[in-house]
């Protein structure tokens, strides 16, 4: 669990802070997503969780430790680290690169080499064939793979970044992020996690941060939550006047709870039961249909608009 | 000026027309020439290395602390644009330094120390900031980012420096014979004295040929220390 008391950040030589008054708590396993306009200070927020940036005031408490208990370097390797840059050490093999951690805590030869292989993997890179290449015979989105890798390399319950995703085209990035959220699904790490796309923050966040500028903390809930119900003028204008829509894409058909059919459903659009609910919508609104089949467990059930519209004003629904 | 004419003159008074006597070549091969490429390779070679030390840890510094860099840049760049000649003259004439090879050495010093250290600070920069920012995020101390991730990043940068240094302080060193610095510089002093032209030819073919092959030599080490450069991405 990371803490945050009251923290905030002001650079020498400027009046105003960037980080301001911070207190919310990252609940332990938890992705949480500090979103918001440049210049809201979010990655000099994350950048204070390992003291790459010391505060001015206030603390951060990690499991419950302020995290100056150690030094900043031993700090630093016990939390993942991954960049939108990437940073890969370009002299440094795939393997050495992932190695970094590891060989600062002294792991023996045989237990790193294990790790980068398992790590490579994990990422979707064969270890045969990537182990023993450099970063410059990677392409962008292999590259930040790897940066992923390396960040948890020394397996950290923590780990932060920065929009890691950044660094790629739309279609790899909705890739890499999917495939983090089935490791992570795994994995269960706490980790702070910047980025300035709200879309990407509603996806990859159990929990929202929307900071503003001047480094103020406009509201801190669950996606669903702040989609339902934003907090100000603010927040309602940065996550979009799609936020219905919003909201309807973080739930899939199969999980809400619809009615059998009870005949006369020929010539009704199927729905596939995995789709997105505003996925579900738009096949709805392209068929010309207020009506669809959806097929889940064997048995077909009947998705209607109205079911839709009232899911839509439903205040609090659940995630998958 | 009137030593070039004094040159010429001793050039035109040469009566035997043959410039290059191969007997003179093999009789004295082990007993001057052999000596003299040794000599001269000393010079270099311990100049260089002085240079080097006190050129690395001045970039490393200059890099850091930006506003010294100026400062530095103008006196070596002085120190870089003294006749060479002058140079040595100076020196001789401080008190406590003879004549002989320990001038020369001060004077090629003297004369590396732009280079390097401007090669030094232009490596150093071309590390990507984003490679630092992550080593320091992933815990390493300020020293180990500094030997493990930039010096070895700026190495190539810092060998292209020490050819050029190399290539430059071979050809100098030459005229250090003139203060008794030894090396081929005396085997082409001795020749024009002697208006002999084997010996100023000898002098003159093997310390080009030492700078081709020191940079040759040179220009391998920068390739083989960036492996990762040689092979990319298809």
């Amino acid at each position: 669990m990371i803490e945050f008391r009251g923290v905030s950040k002001t650079y020498q030589g400027s009046d105003s802070p960037v980080v301001n008054d911070l207190s919310f708590e990252i609940p332990e396993g938890e992705i949480c997503v500090l979103v918001g306009p440049s210049g809201c200070g979010k990655t000099t927020t994350m950048r204070m969780v390992n003291r790459l940036i010391e505060p001015t005031e206030g603390e951060i408490l990690i499991g419950g430790e302020a995290n100056t208990a150690m030094s900043g370097t031993q700090l630093r390797r016990r939390i993942g680290y991954a960049i939108q840059q990437i940073g890969l050490f370009p002299h440094r093999t795939i393997a050495e690169n992932i190695a970094t951690v590891p060989s600062l805590l002294g792991w023996e030869k045989q237990r790193t080499a294990e790790r980068v292989d398992e790590l490579l993997e994990l990422v979707g890179l064969s270890s045969d064939d990537y182990r023993d290449r450099y970063p410059a015979e990677l392409s962008g989105g292999q590259q930040q793979r790897v940066g992923v890798a390396r960040a948890m390399a020394a397996d950290p319950p923590i780990m932060l970044m920065d929009e890691p995703f950044g660094a790629v085209d739309p279609i790899t990035r909705e890739r890499l992020q999917d495939e983090f959220l089935g490791i992570q699904q795994n994995i269960k790490k706490t980790i702070v996690f910047v980025t300035h796309d709200i879309d990407e923050a509603i996806k990859m966040g159990d929990k929202i941060a929307i900071l503003k500028q001047g480094g103020f903390l406009a509201q801190y809930d669950t996606p669903e939550n702040i989609l339902s119900n934003p907090d100000s003028e603010f927040v309602a204008s940065f996550v979009g006047n799609d936020r219905i829509l919003k909201r309807l894409s973080l739930l899939r058909v199969g999980d809400m709870d619809l009615d059998p059919v009870n005949g006369g459903a020929e010539g009704l659009p199927r729905i596939n039961e995995r789709l997105t609910v505003r996925d579900a919508l738009s096949e709805l609104i392209g068929s010309g249909s207020t009506t669809g089949v959806v097929e889940k467990d064997g048995k077909k059930r009947l998705l209607t608009m109205e079911a839709i519209e009232e899911l839509s004003r439903a205040g609090n629904a659940s995630r998958e | 000026m009137s030593s070039l004419a004094l040159l010429l003159q001793d050039l035109s008074s040469i009566e035997d027309p043959r410039l290059v006597e191969w007997d003179w070549i093999s009789e004295n091969f082990w007993e001057d020439i052999v000596p003299a490429i040794q000599g001269h390779i000393y010079l270099s070679f311990v100049s260089v290395a002085i240079a080097l030390a006190i050129s690395l840890p001045t970039g490393v510094l200059v890099s850091r602390y930006r506003k010294a860099y100026p400062p530095v840049t103008f006196v070596t760049g002085l120190l870089y644009s003294i006749p060479s000649l002058a140079l040595f003259g100076i020196l001789i004439s401080i008190p406590g330094i003879t004549i002989g090879p320990t001038p020369v050495i001060i004077a090629l010093v003297a004369y590396s120390l732009l280079i390097l250290i401007r090669n030094t600070v232009a490596g150093l920069d071309a590390v990507p900031a984003e490679t630092i920012d992550a080593a320091r995020g992933m815990g390493l101390t300020s020293s180990q980012i500094l030997f493990k991730v930039e010096l070895p990043l700026a190495l190539p940068v810092i060998v292209a420096g020490i050819r050029i240094a190399t290539v430059t302080i071979i050809g100098i060193a030459t005229i250090g014979a003139y203060i008794a610095g030894g090396g081929l510089g005396k085997m082409i002093f001795d020749g024009i004295n002697r208006g002999f032209p084997t010996m100023i030819i000898t002098g003159a073919v093997l310390a080009t040929a030492l700078a081709i092959v020191a940079d040759l030599l040179l220009l391998a080490l920068e390739r083989y220390l960036r492996p990762w450069a040689r092979r990319r991405r298809t």
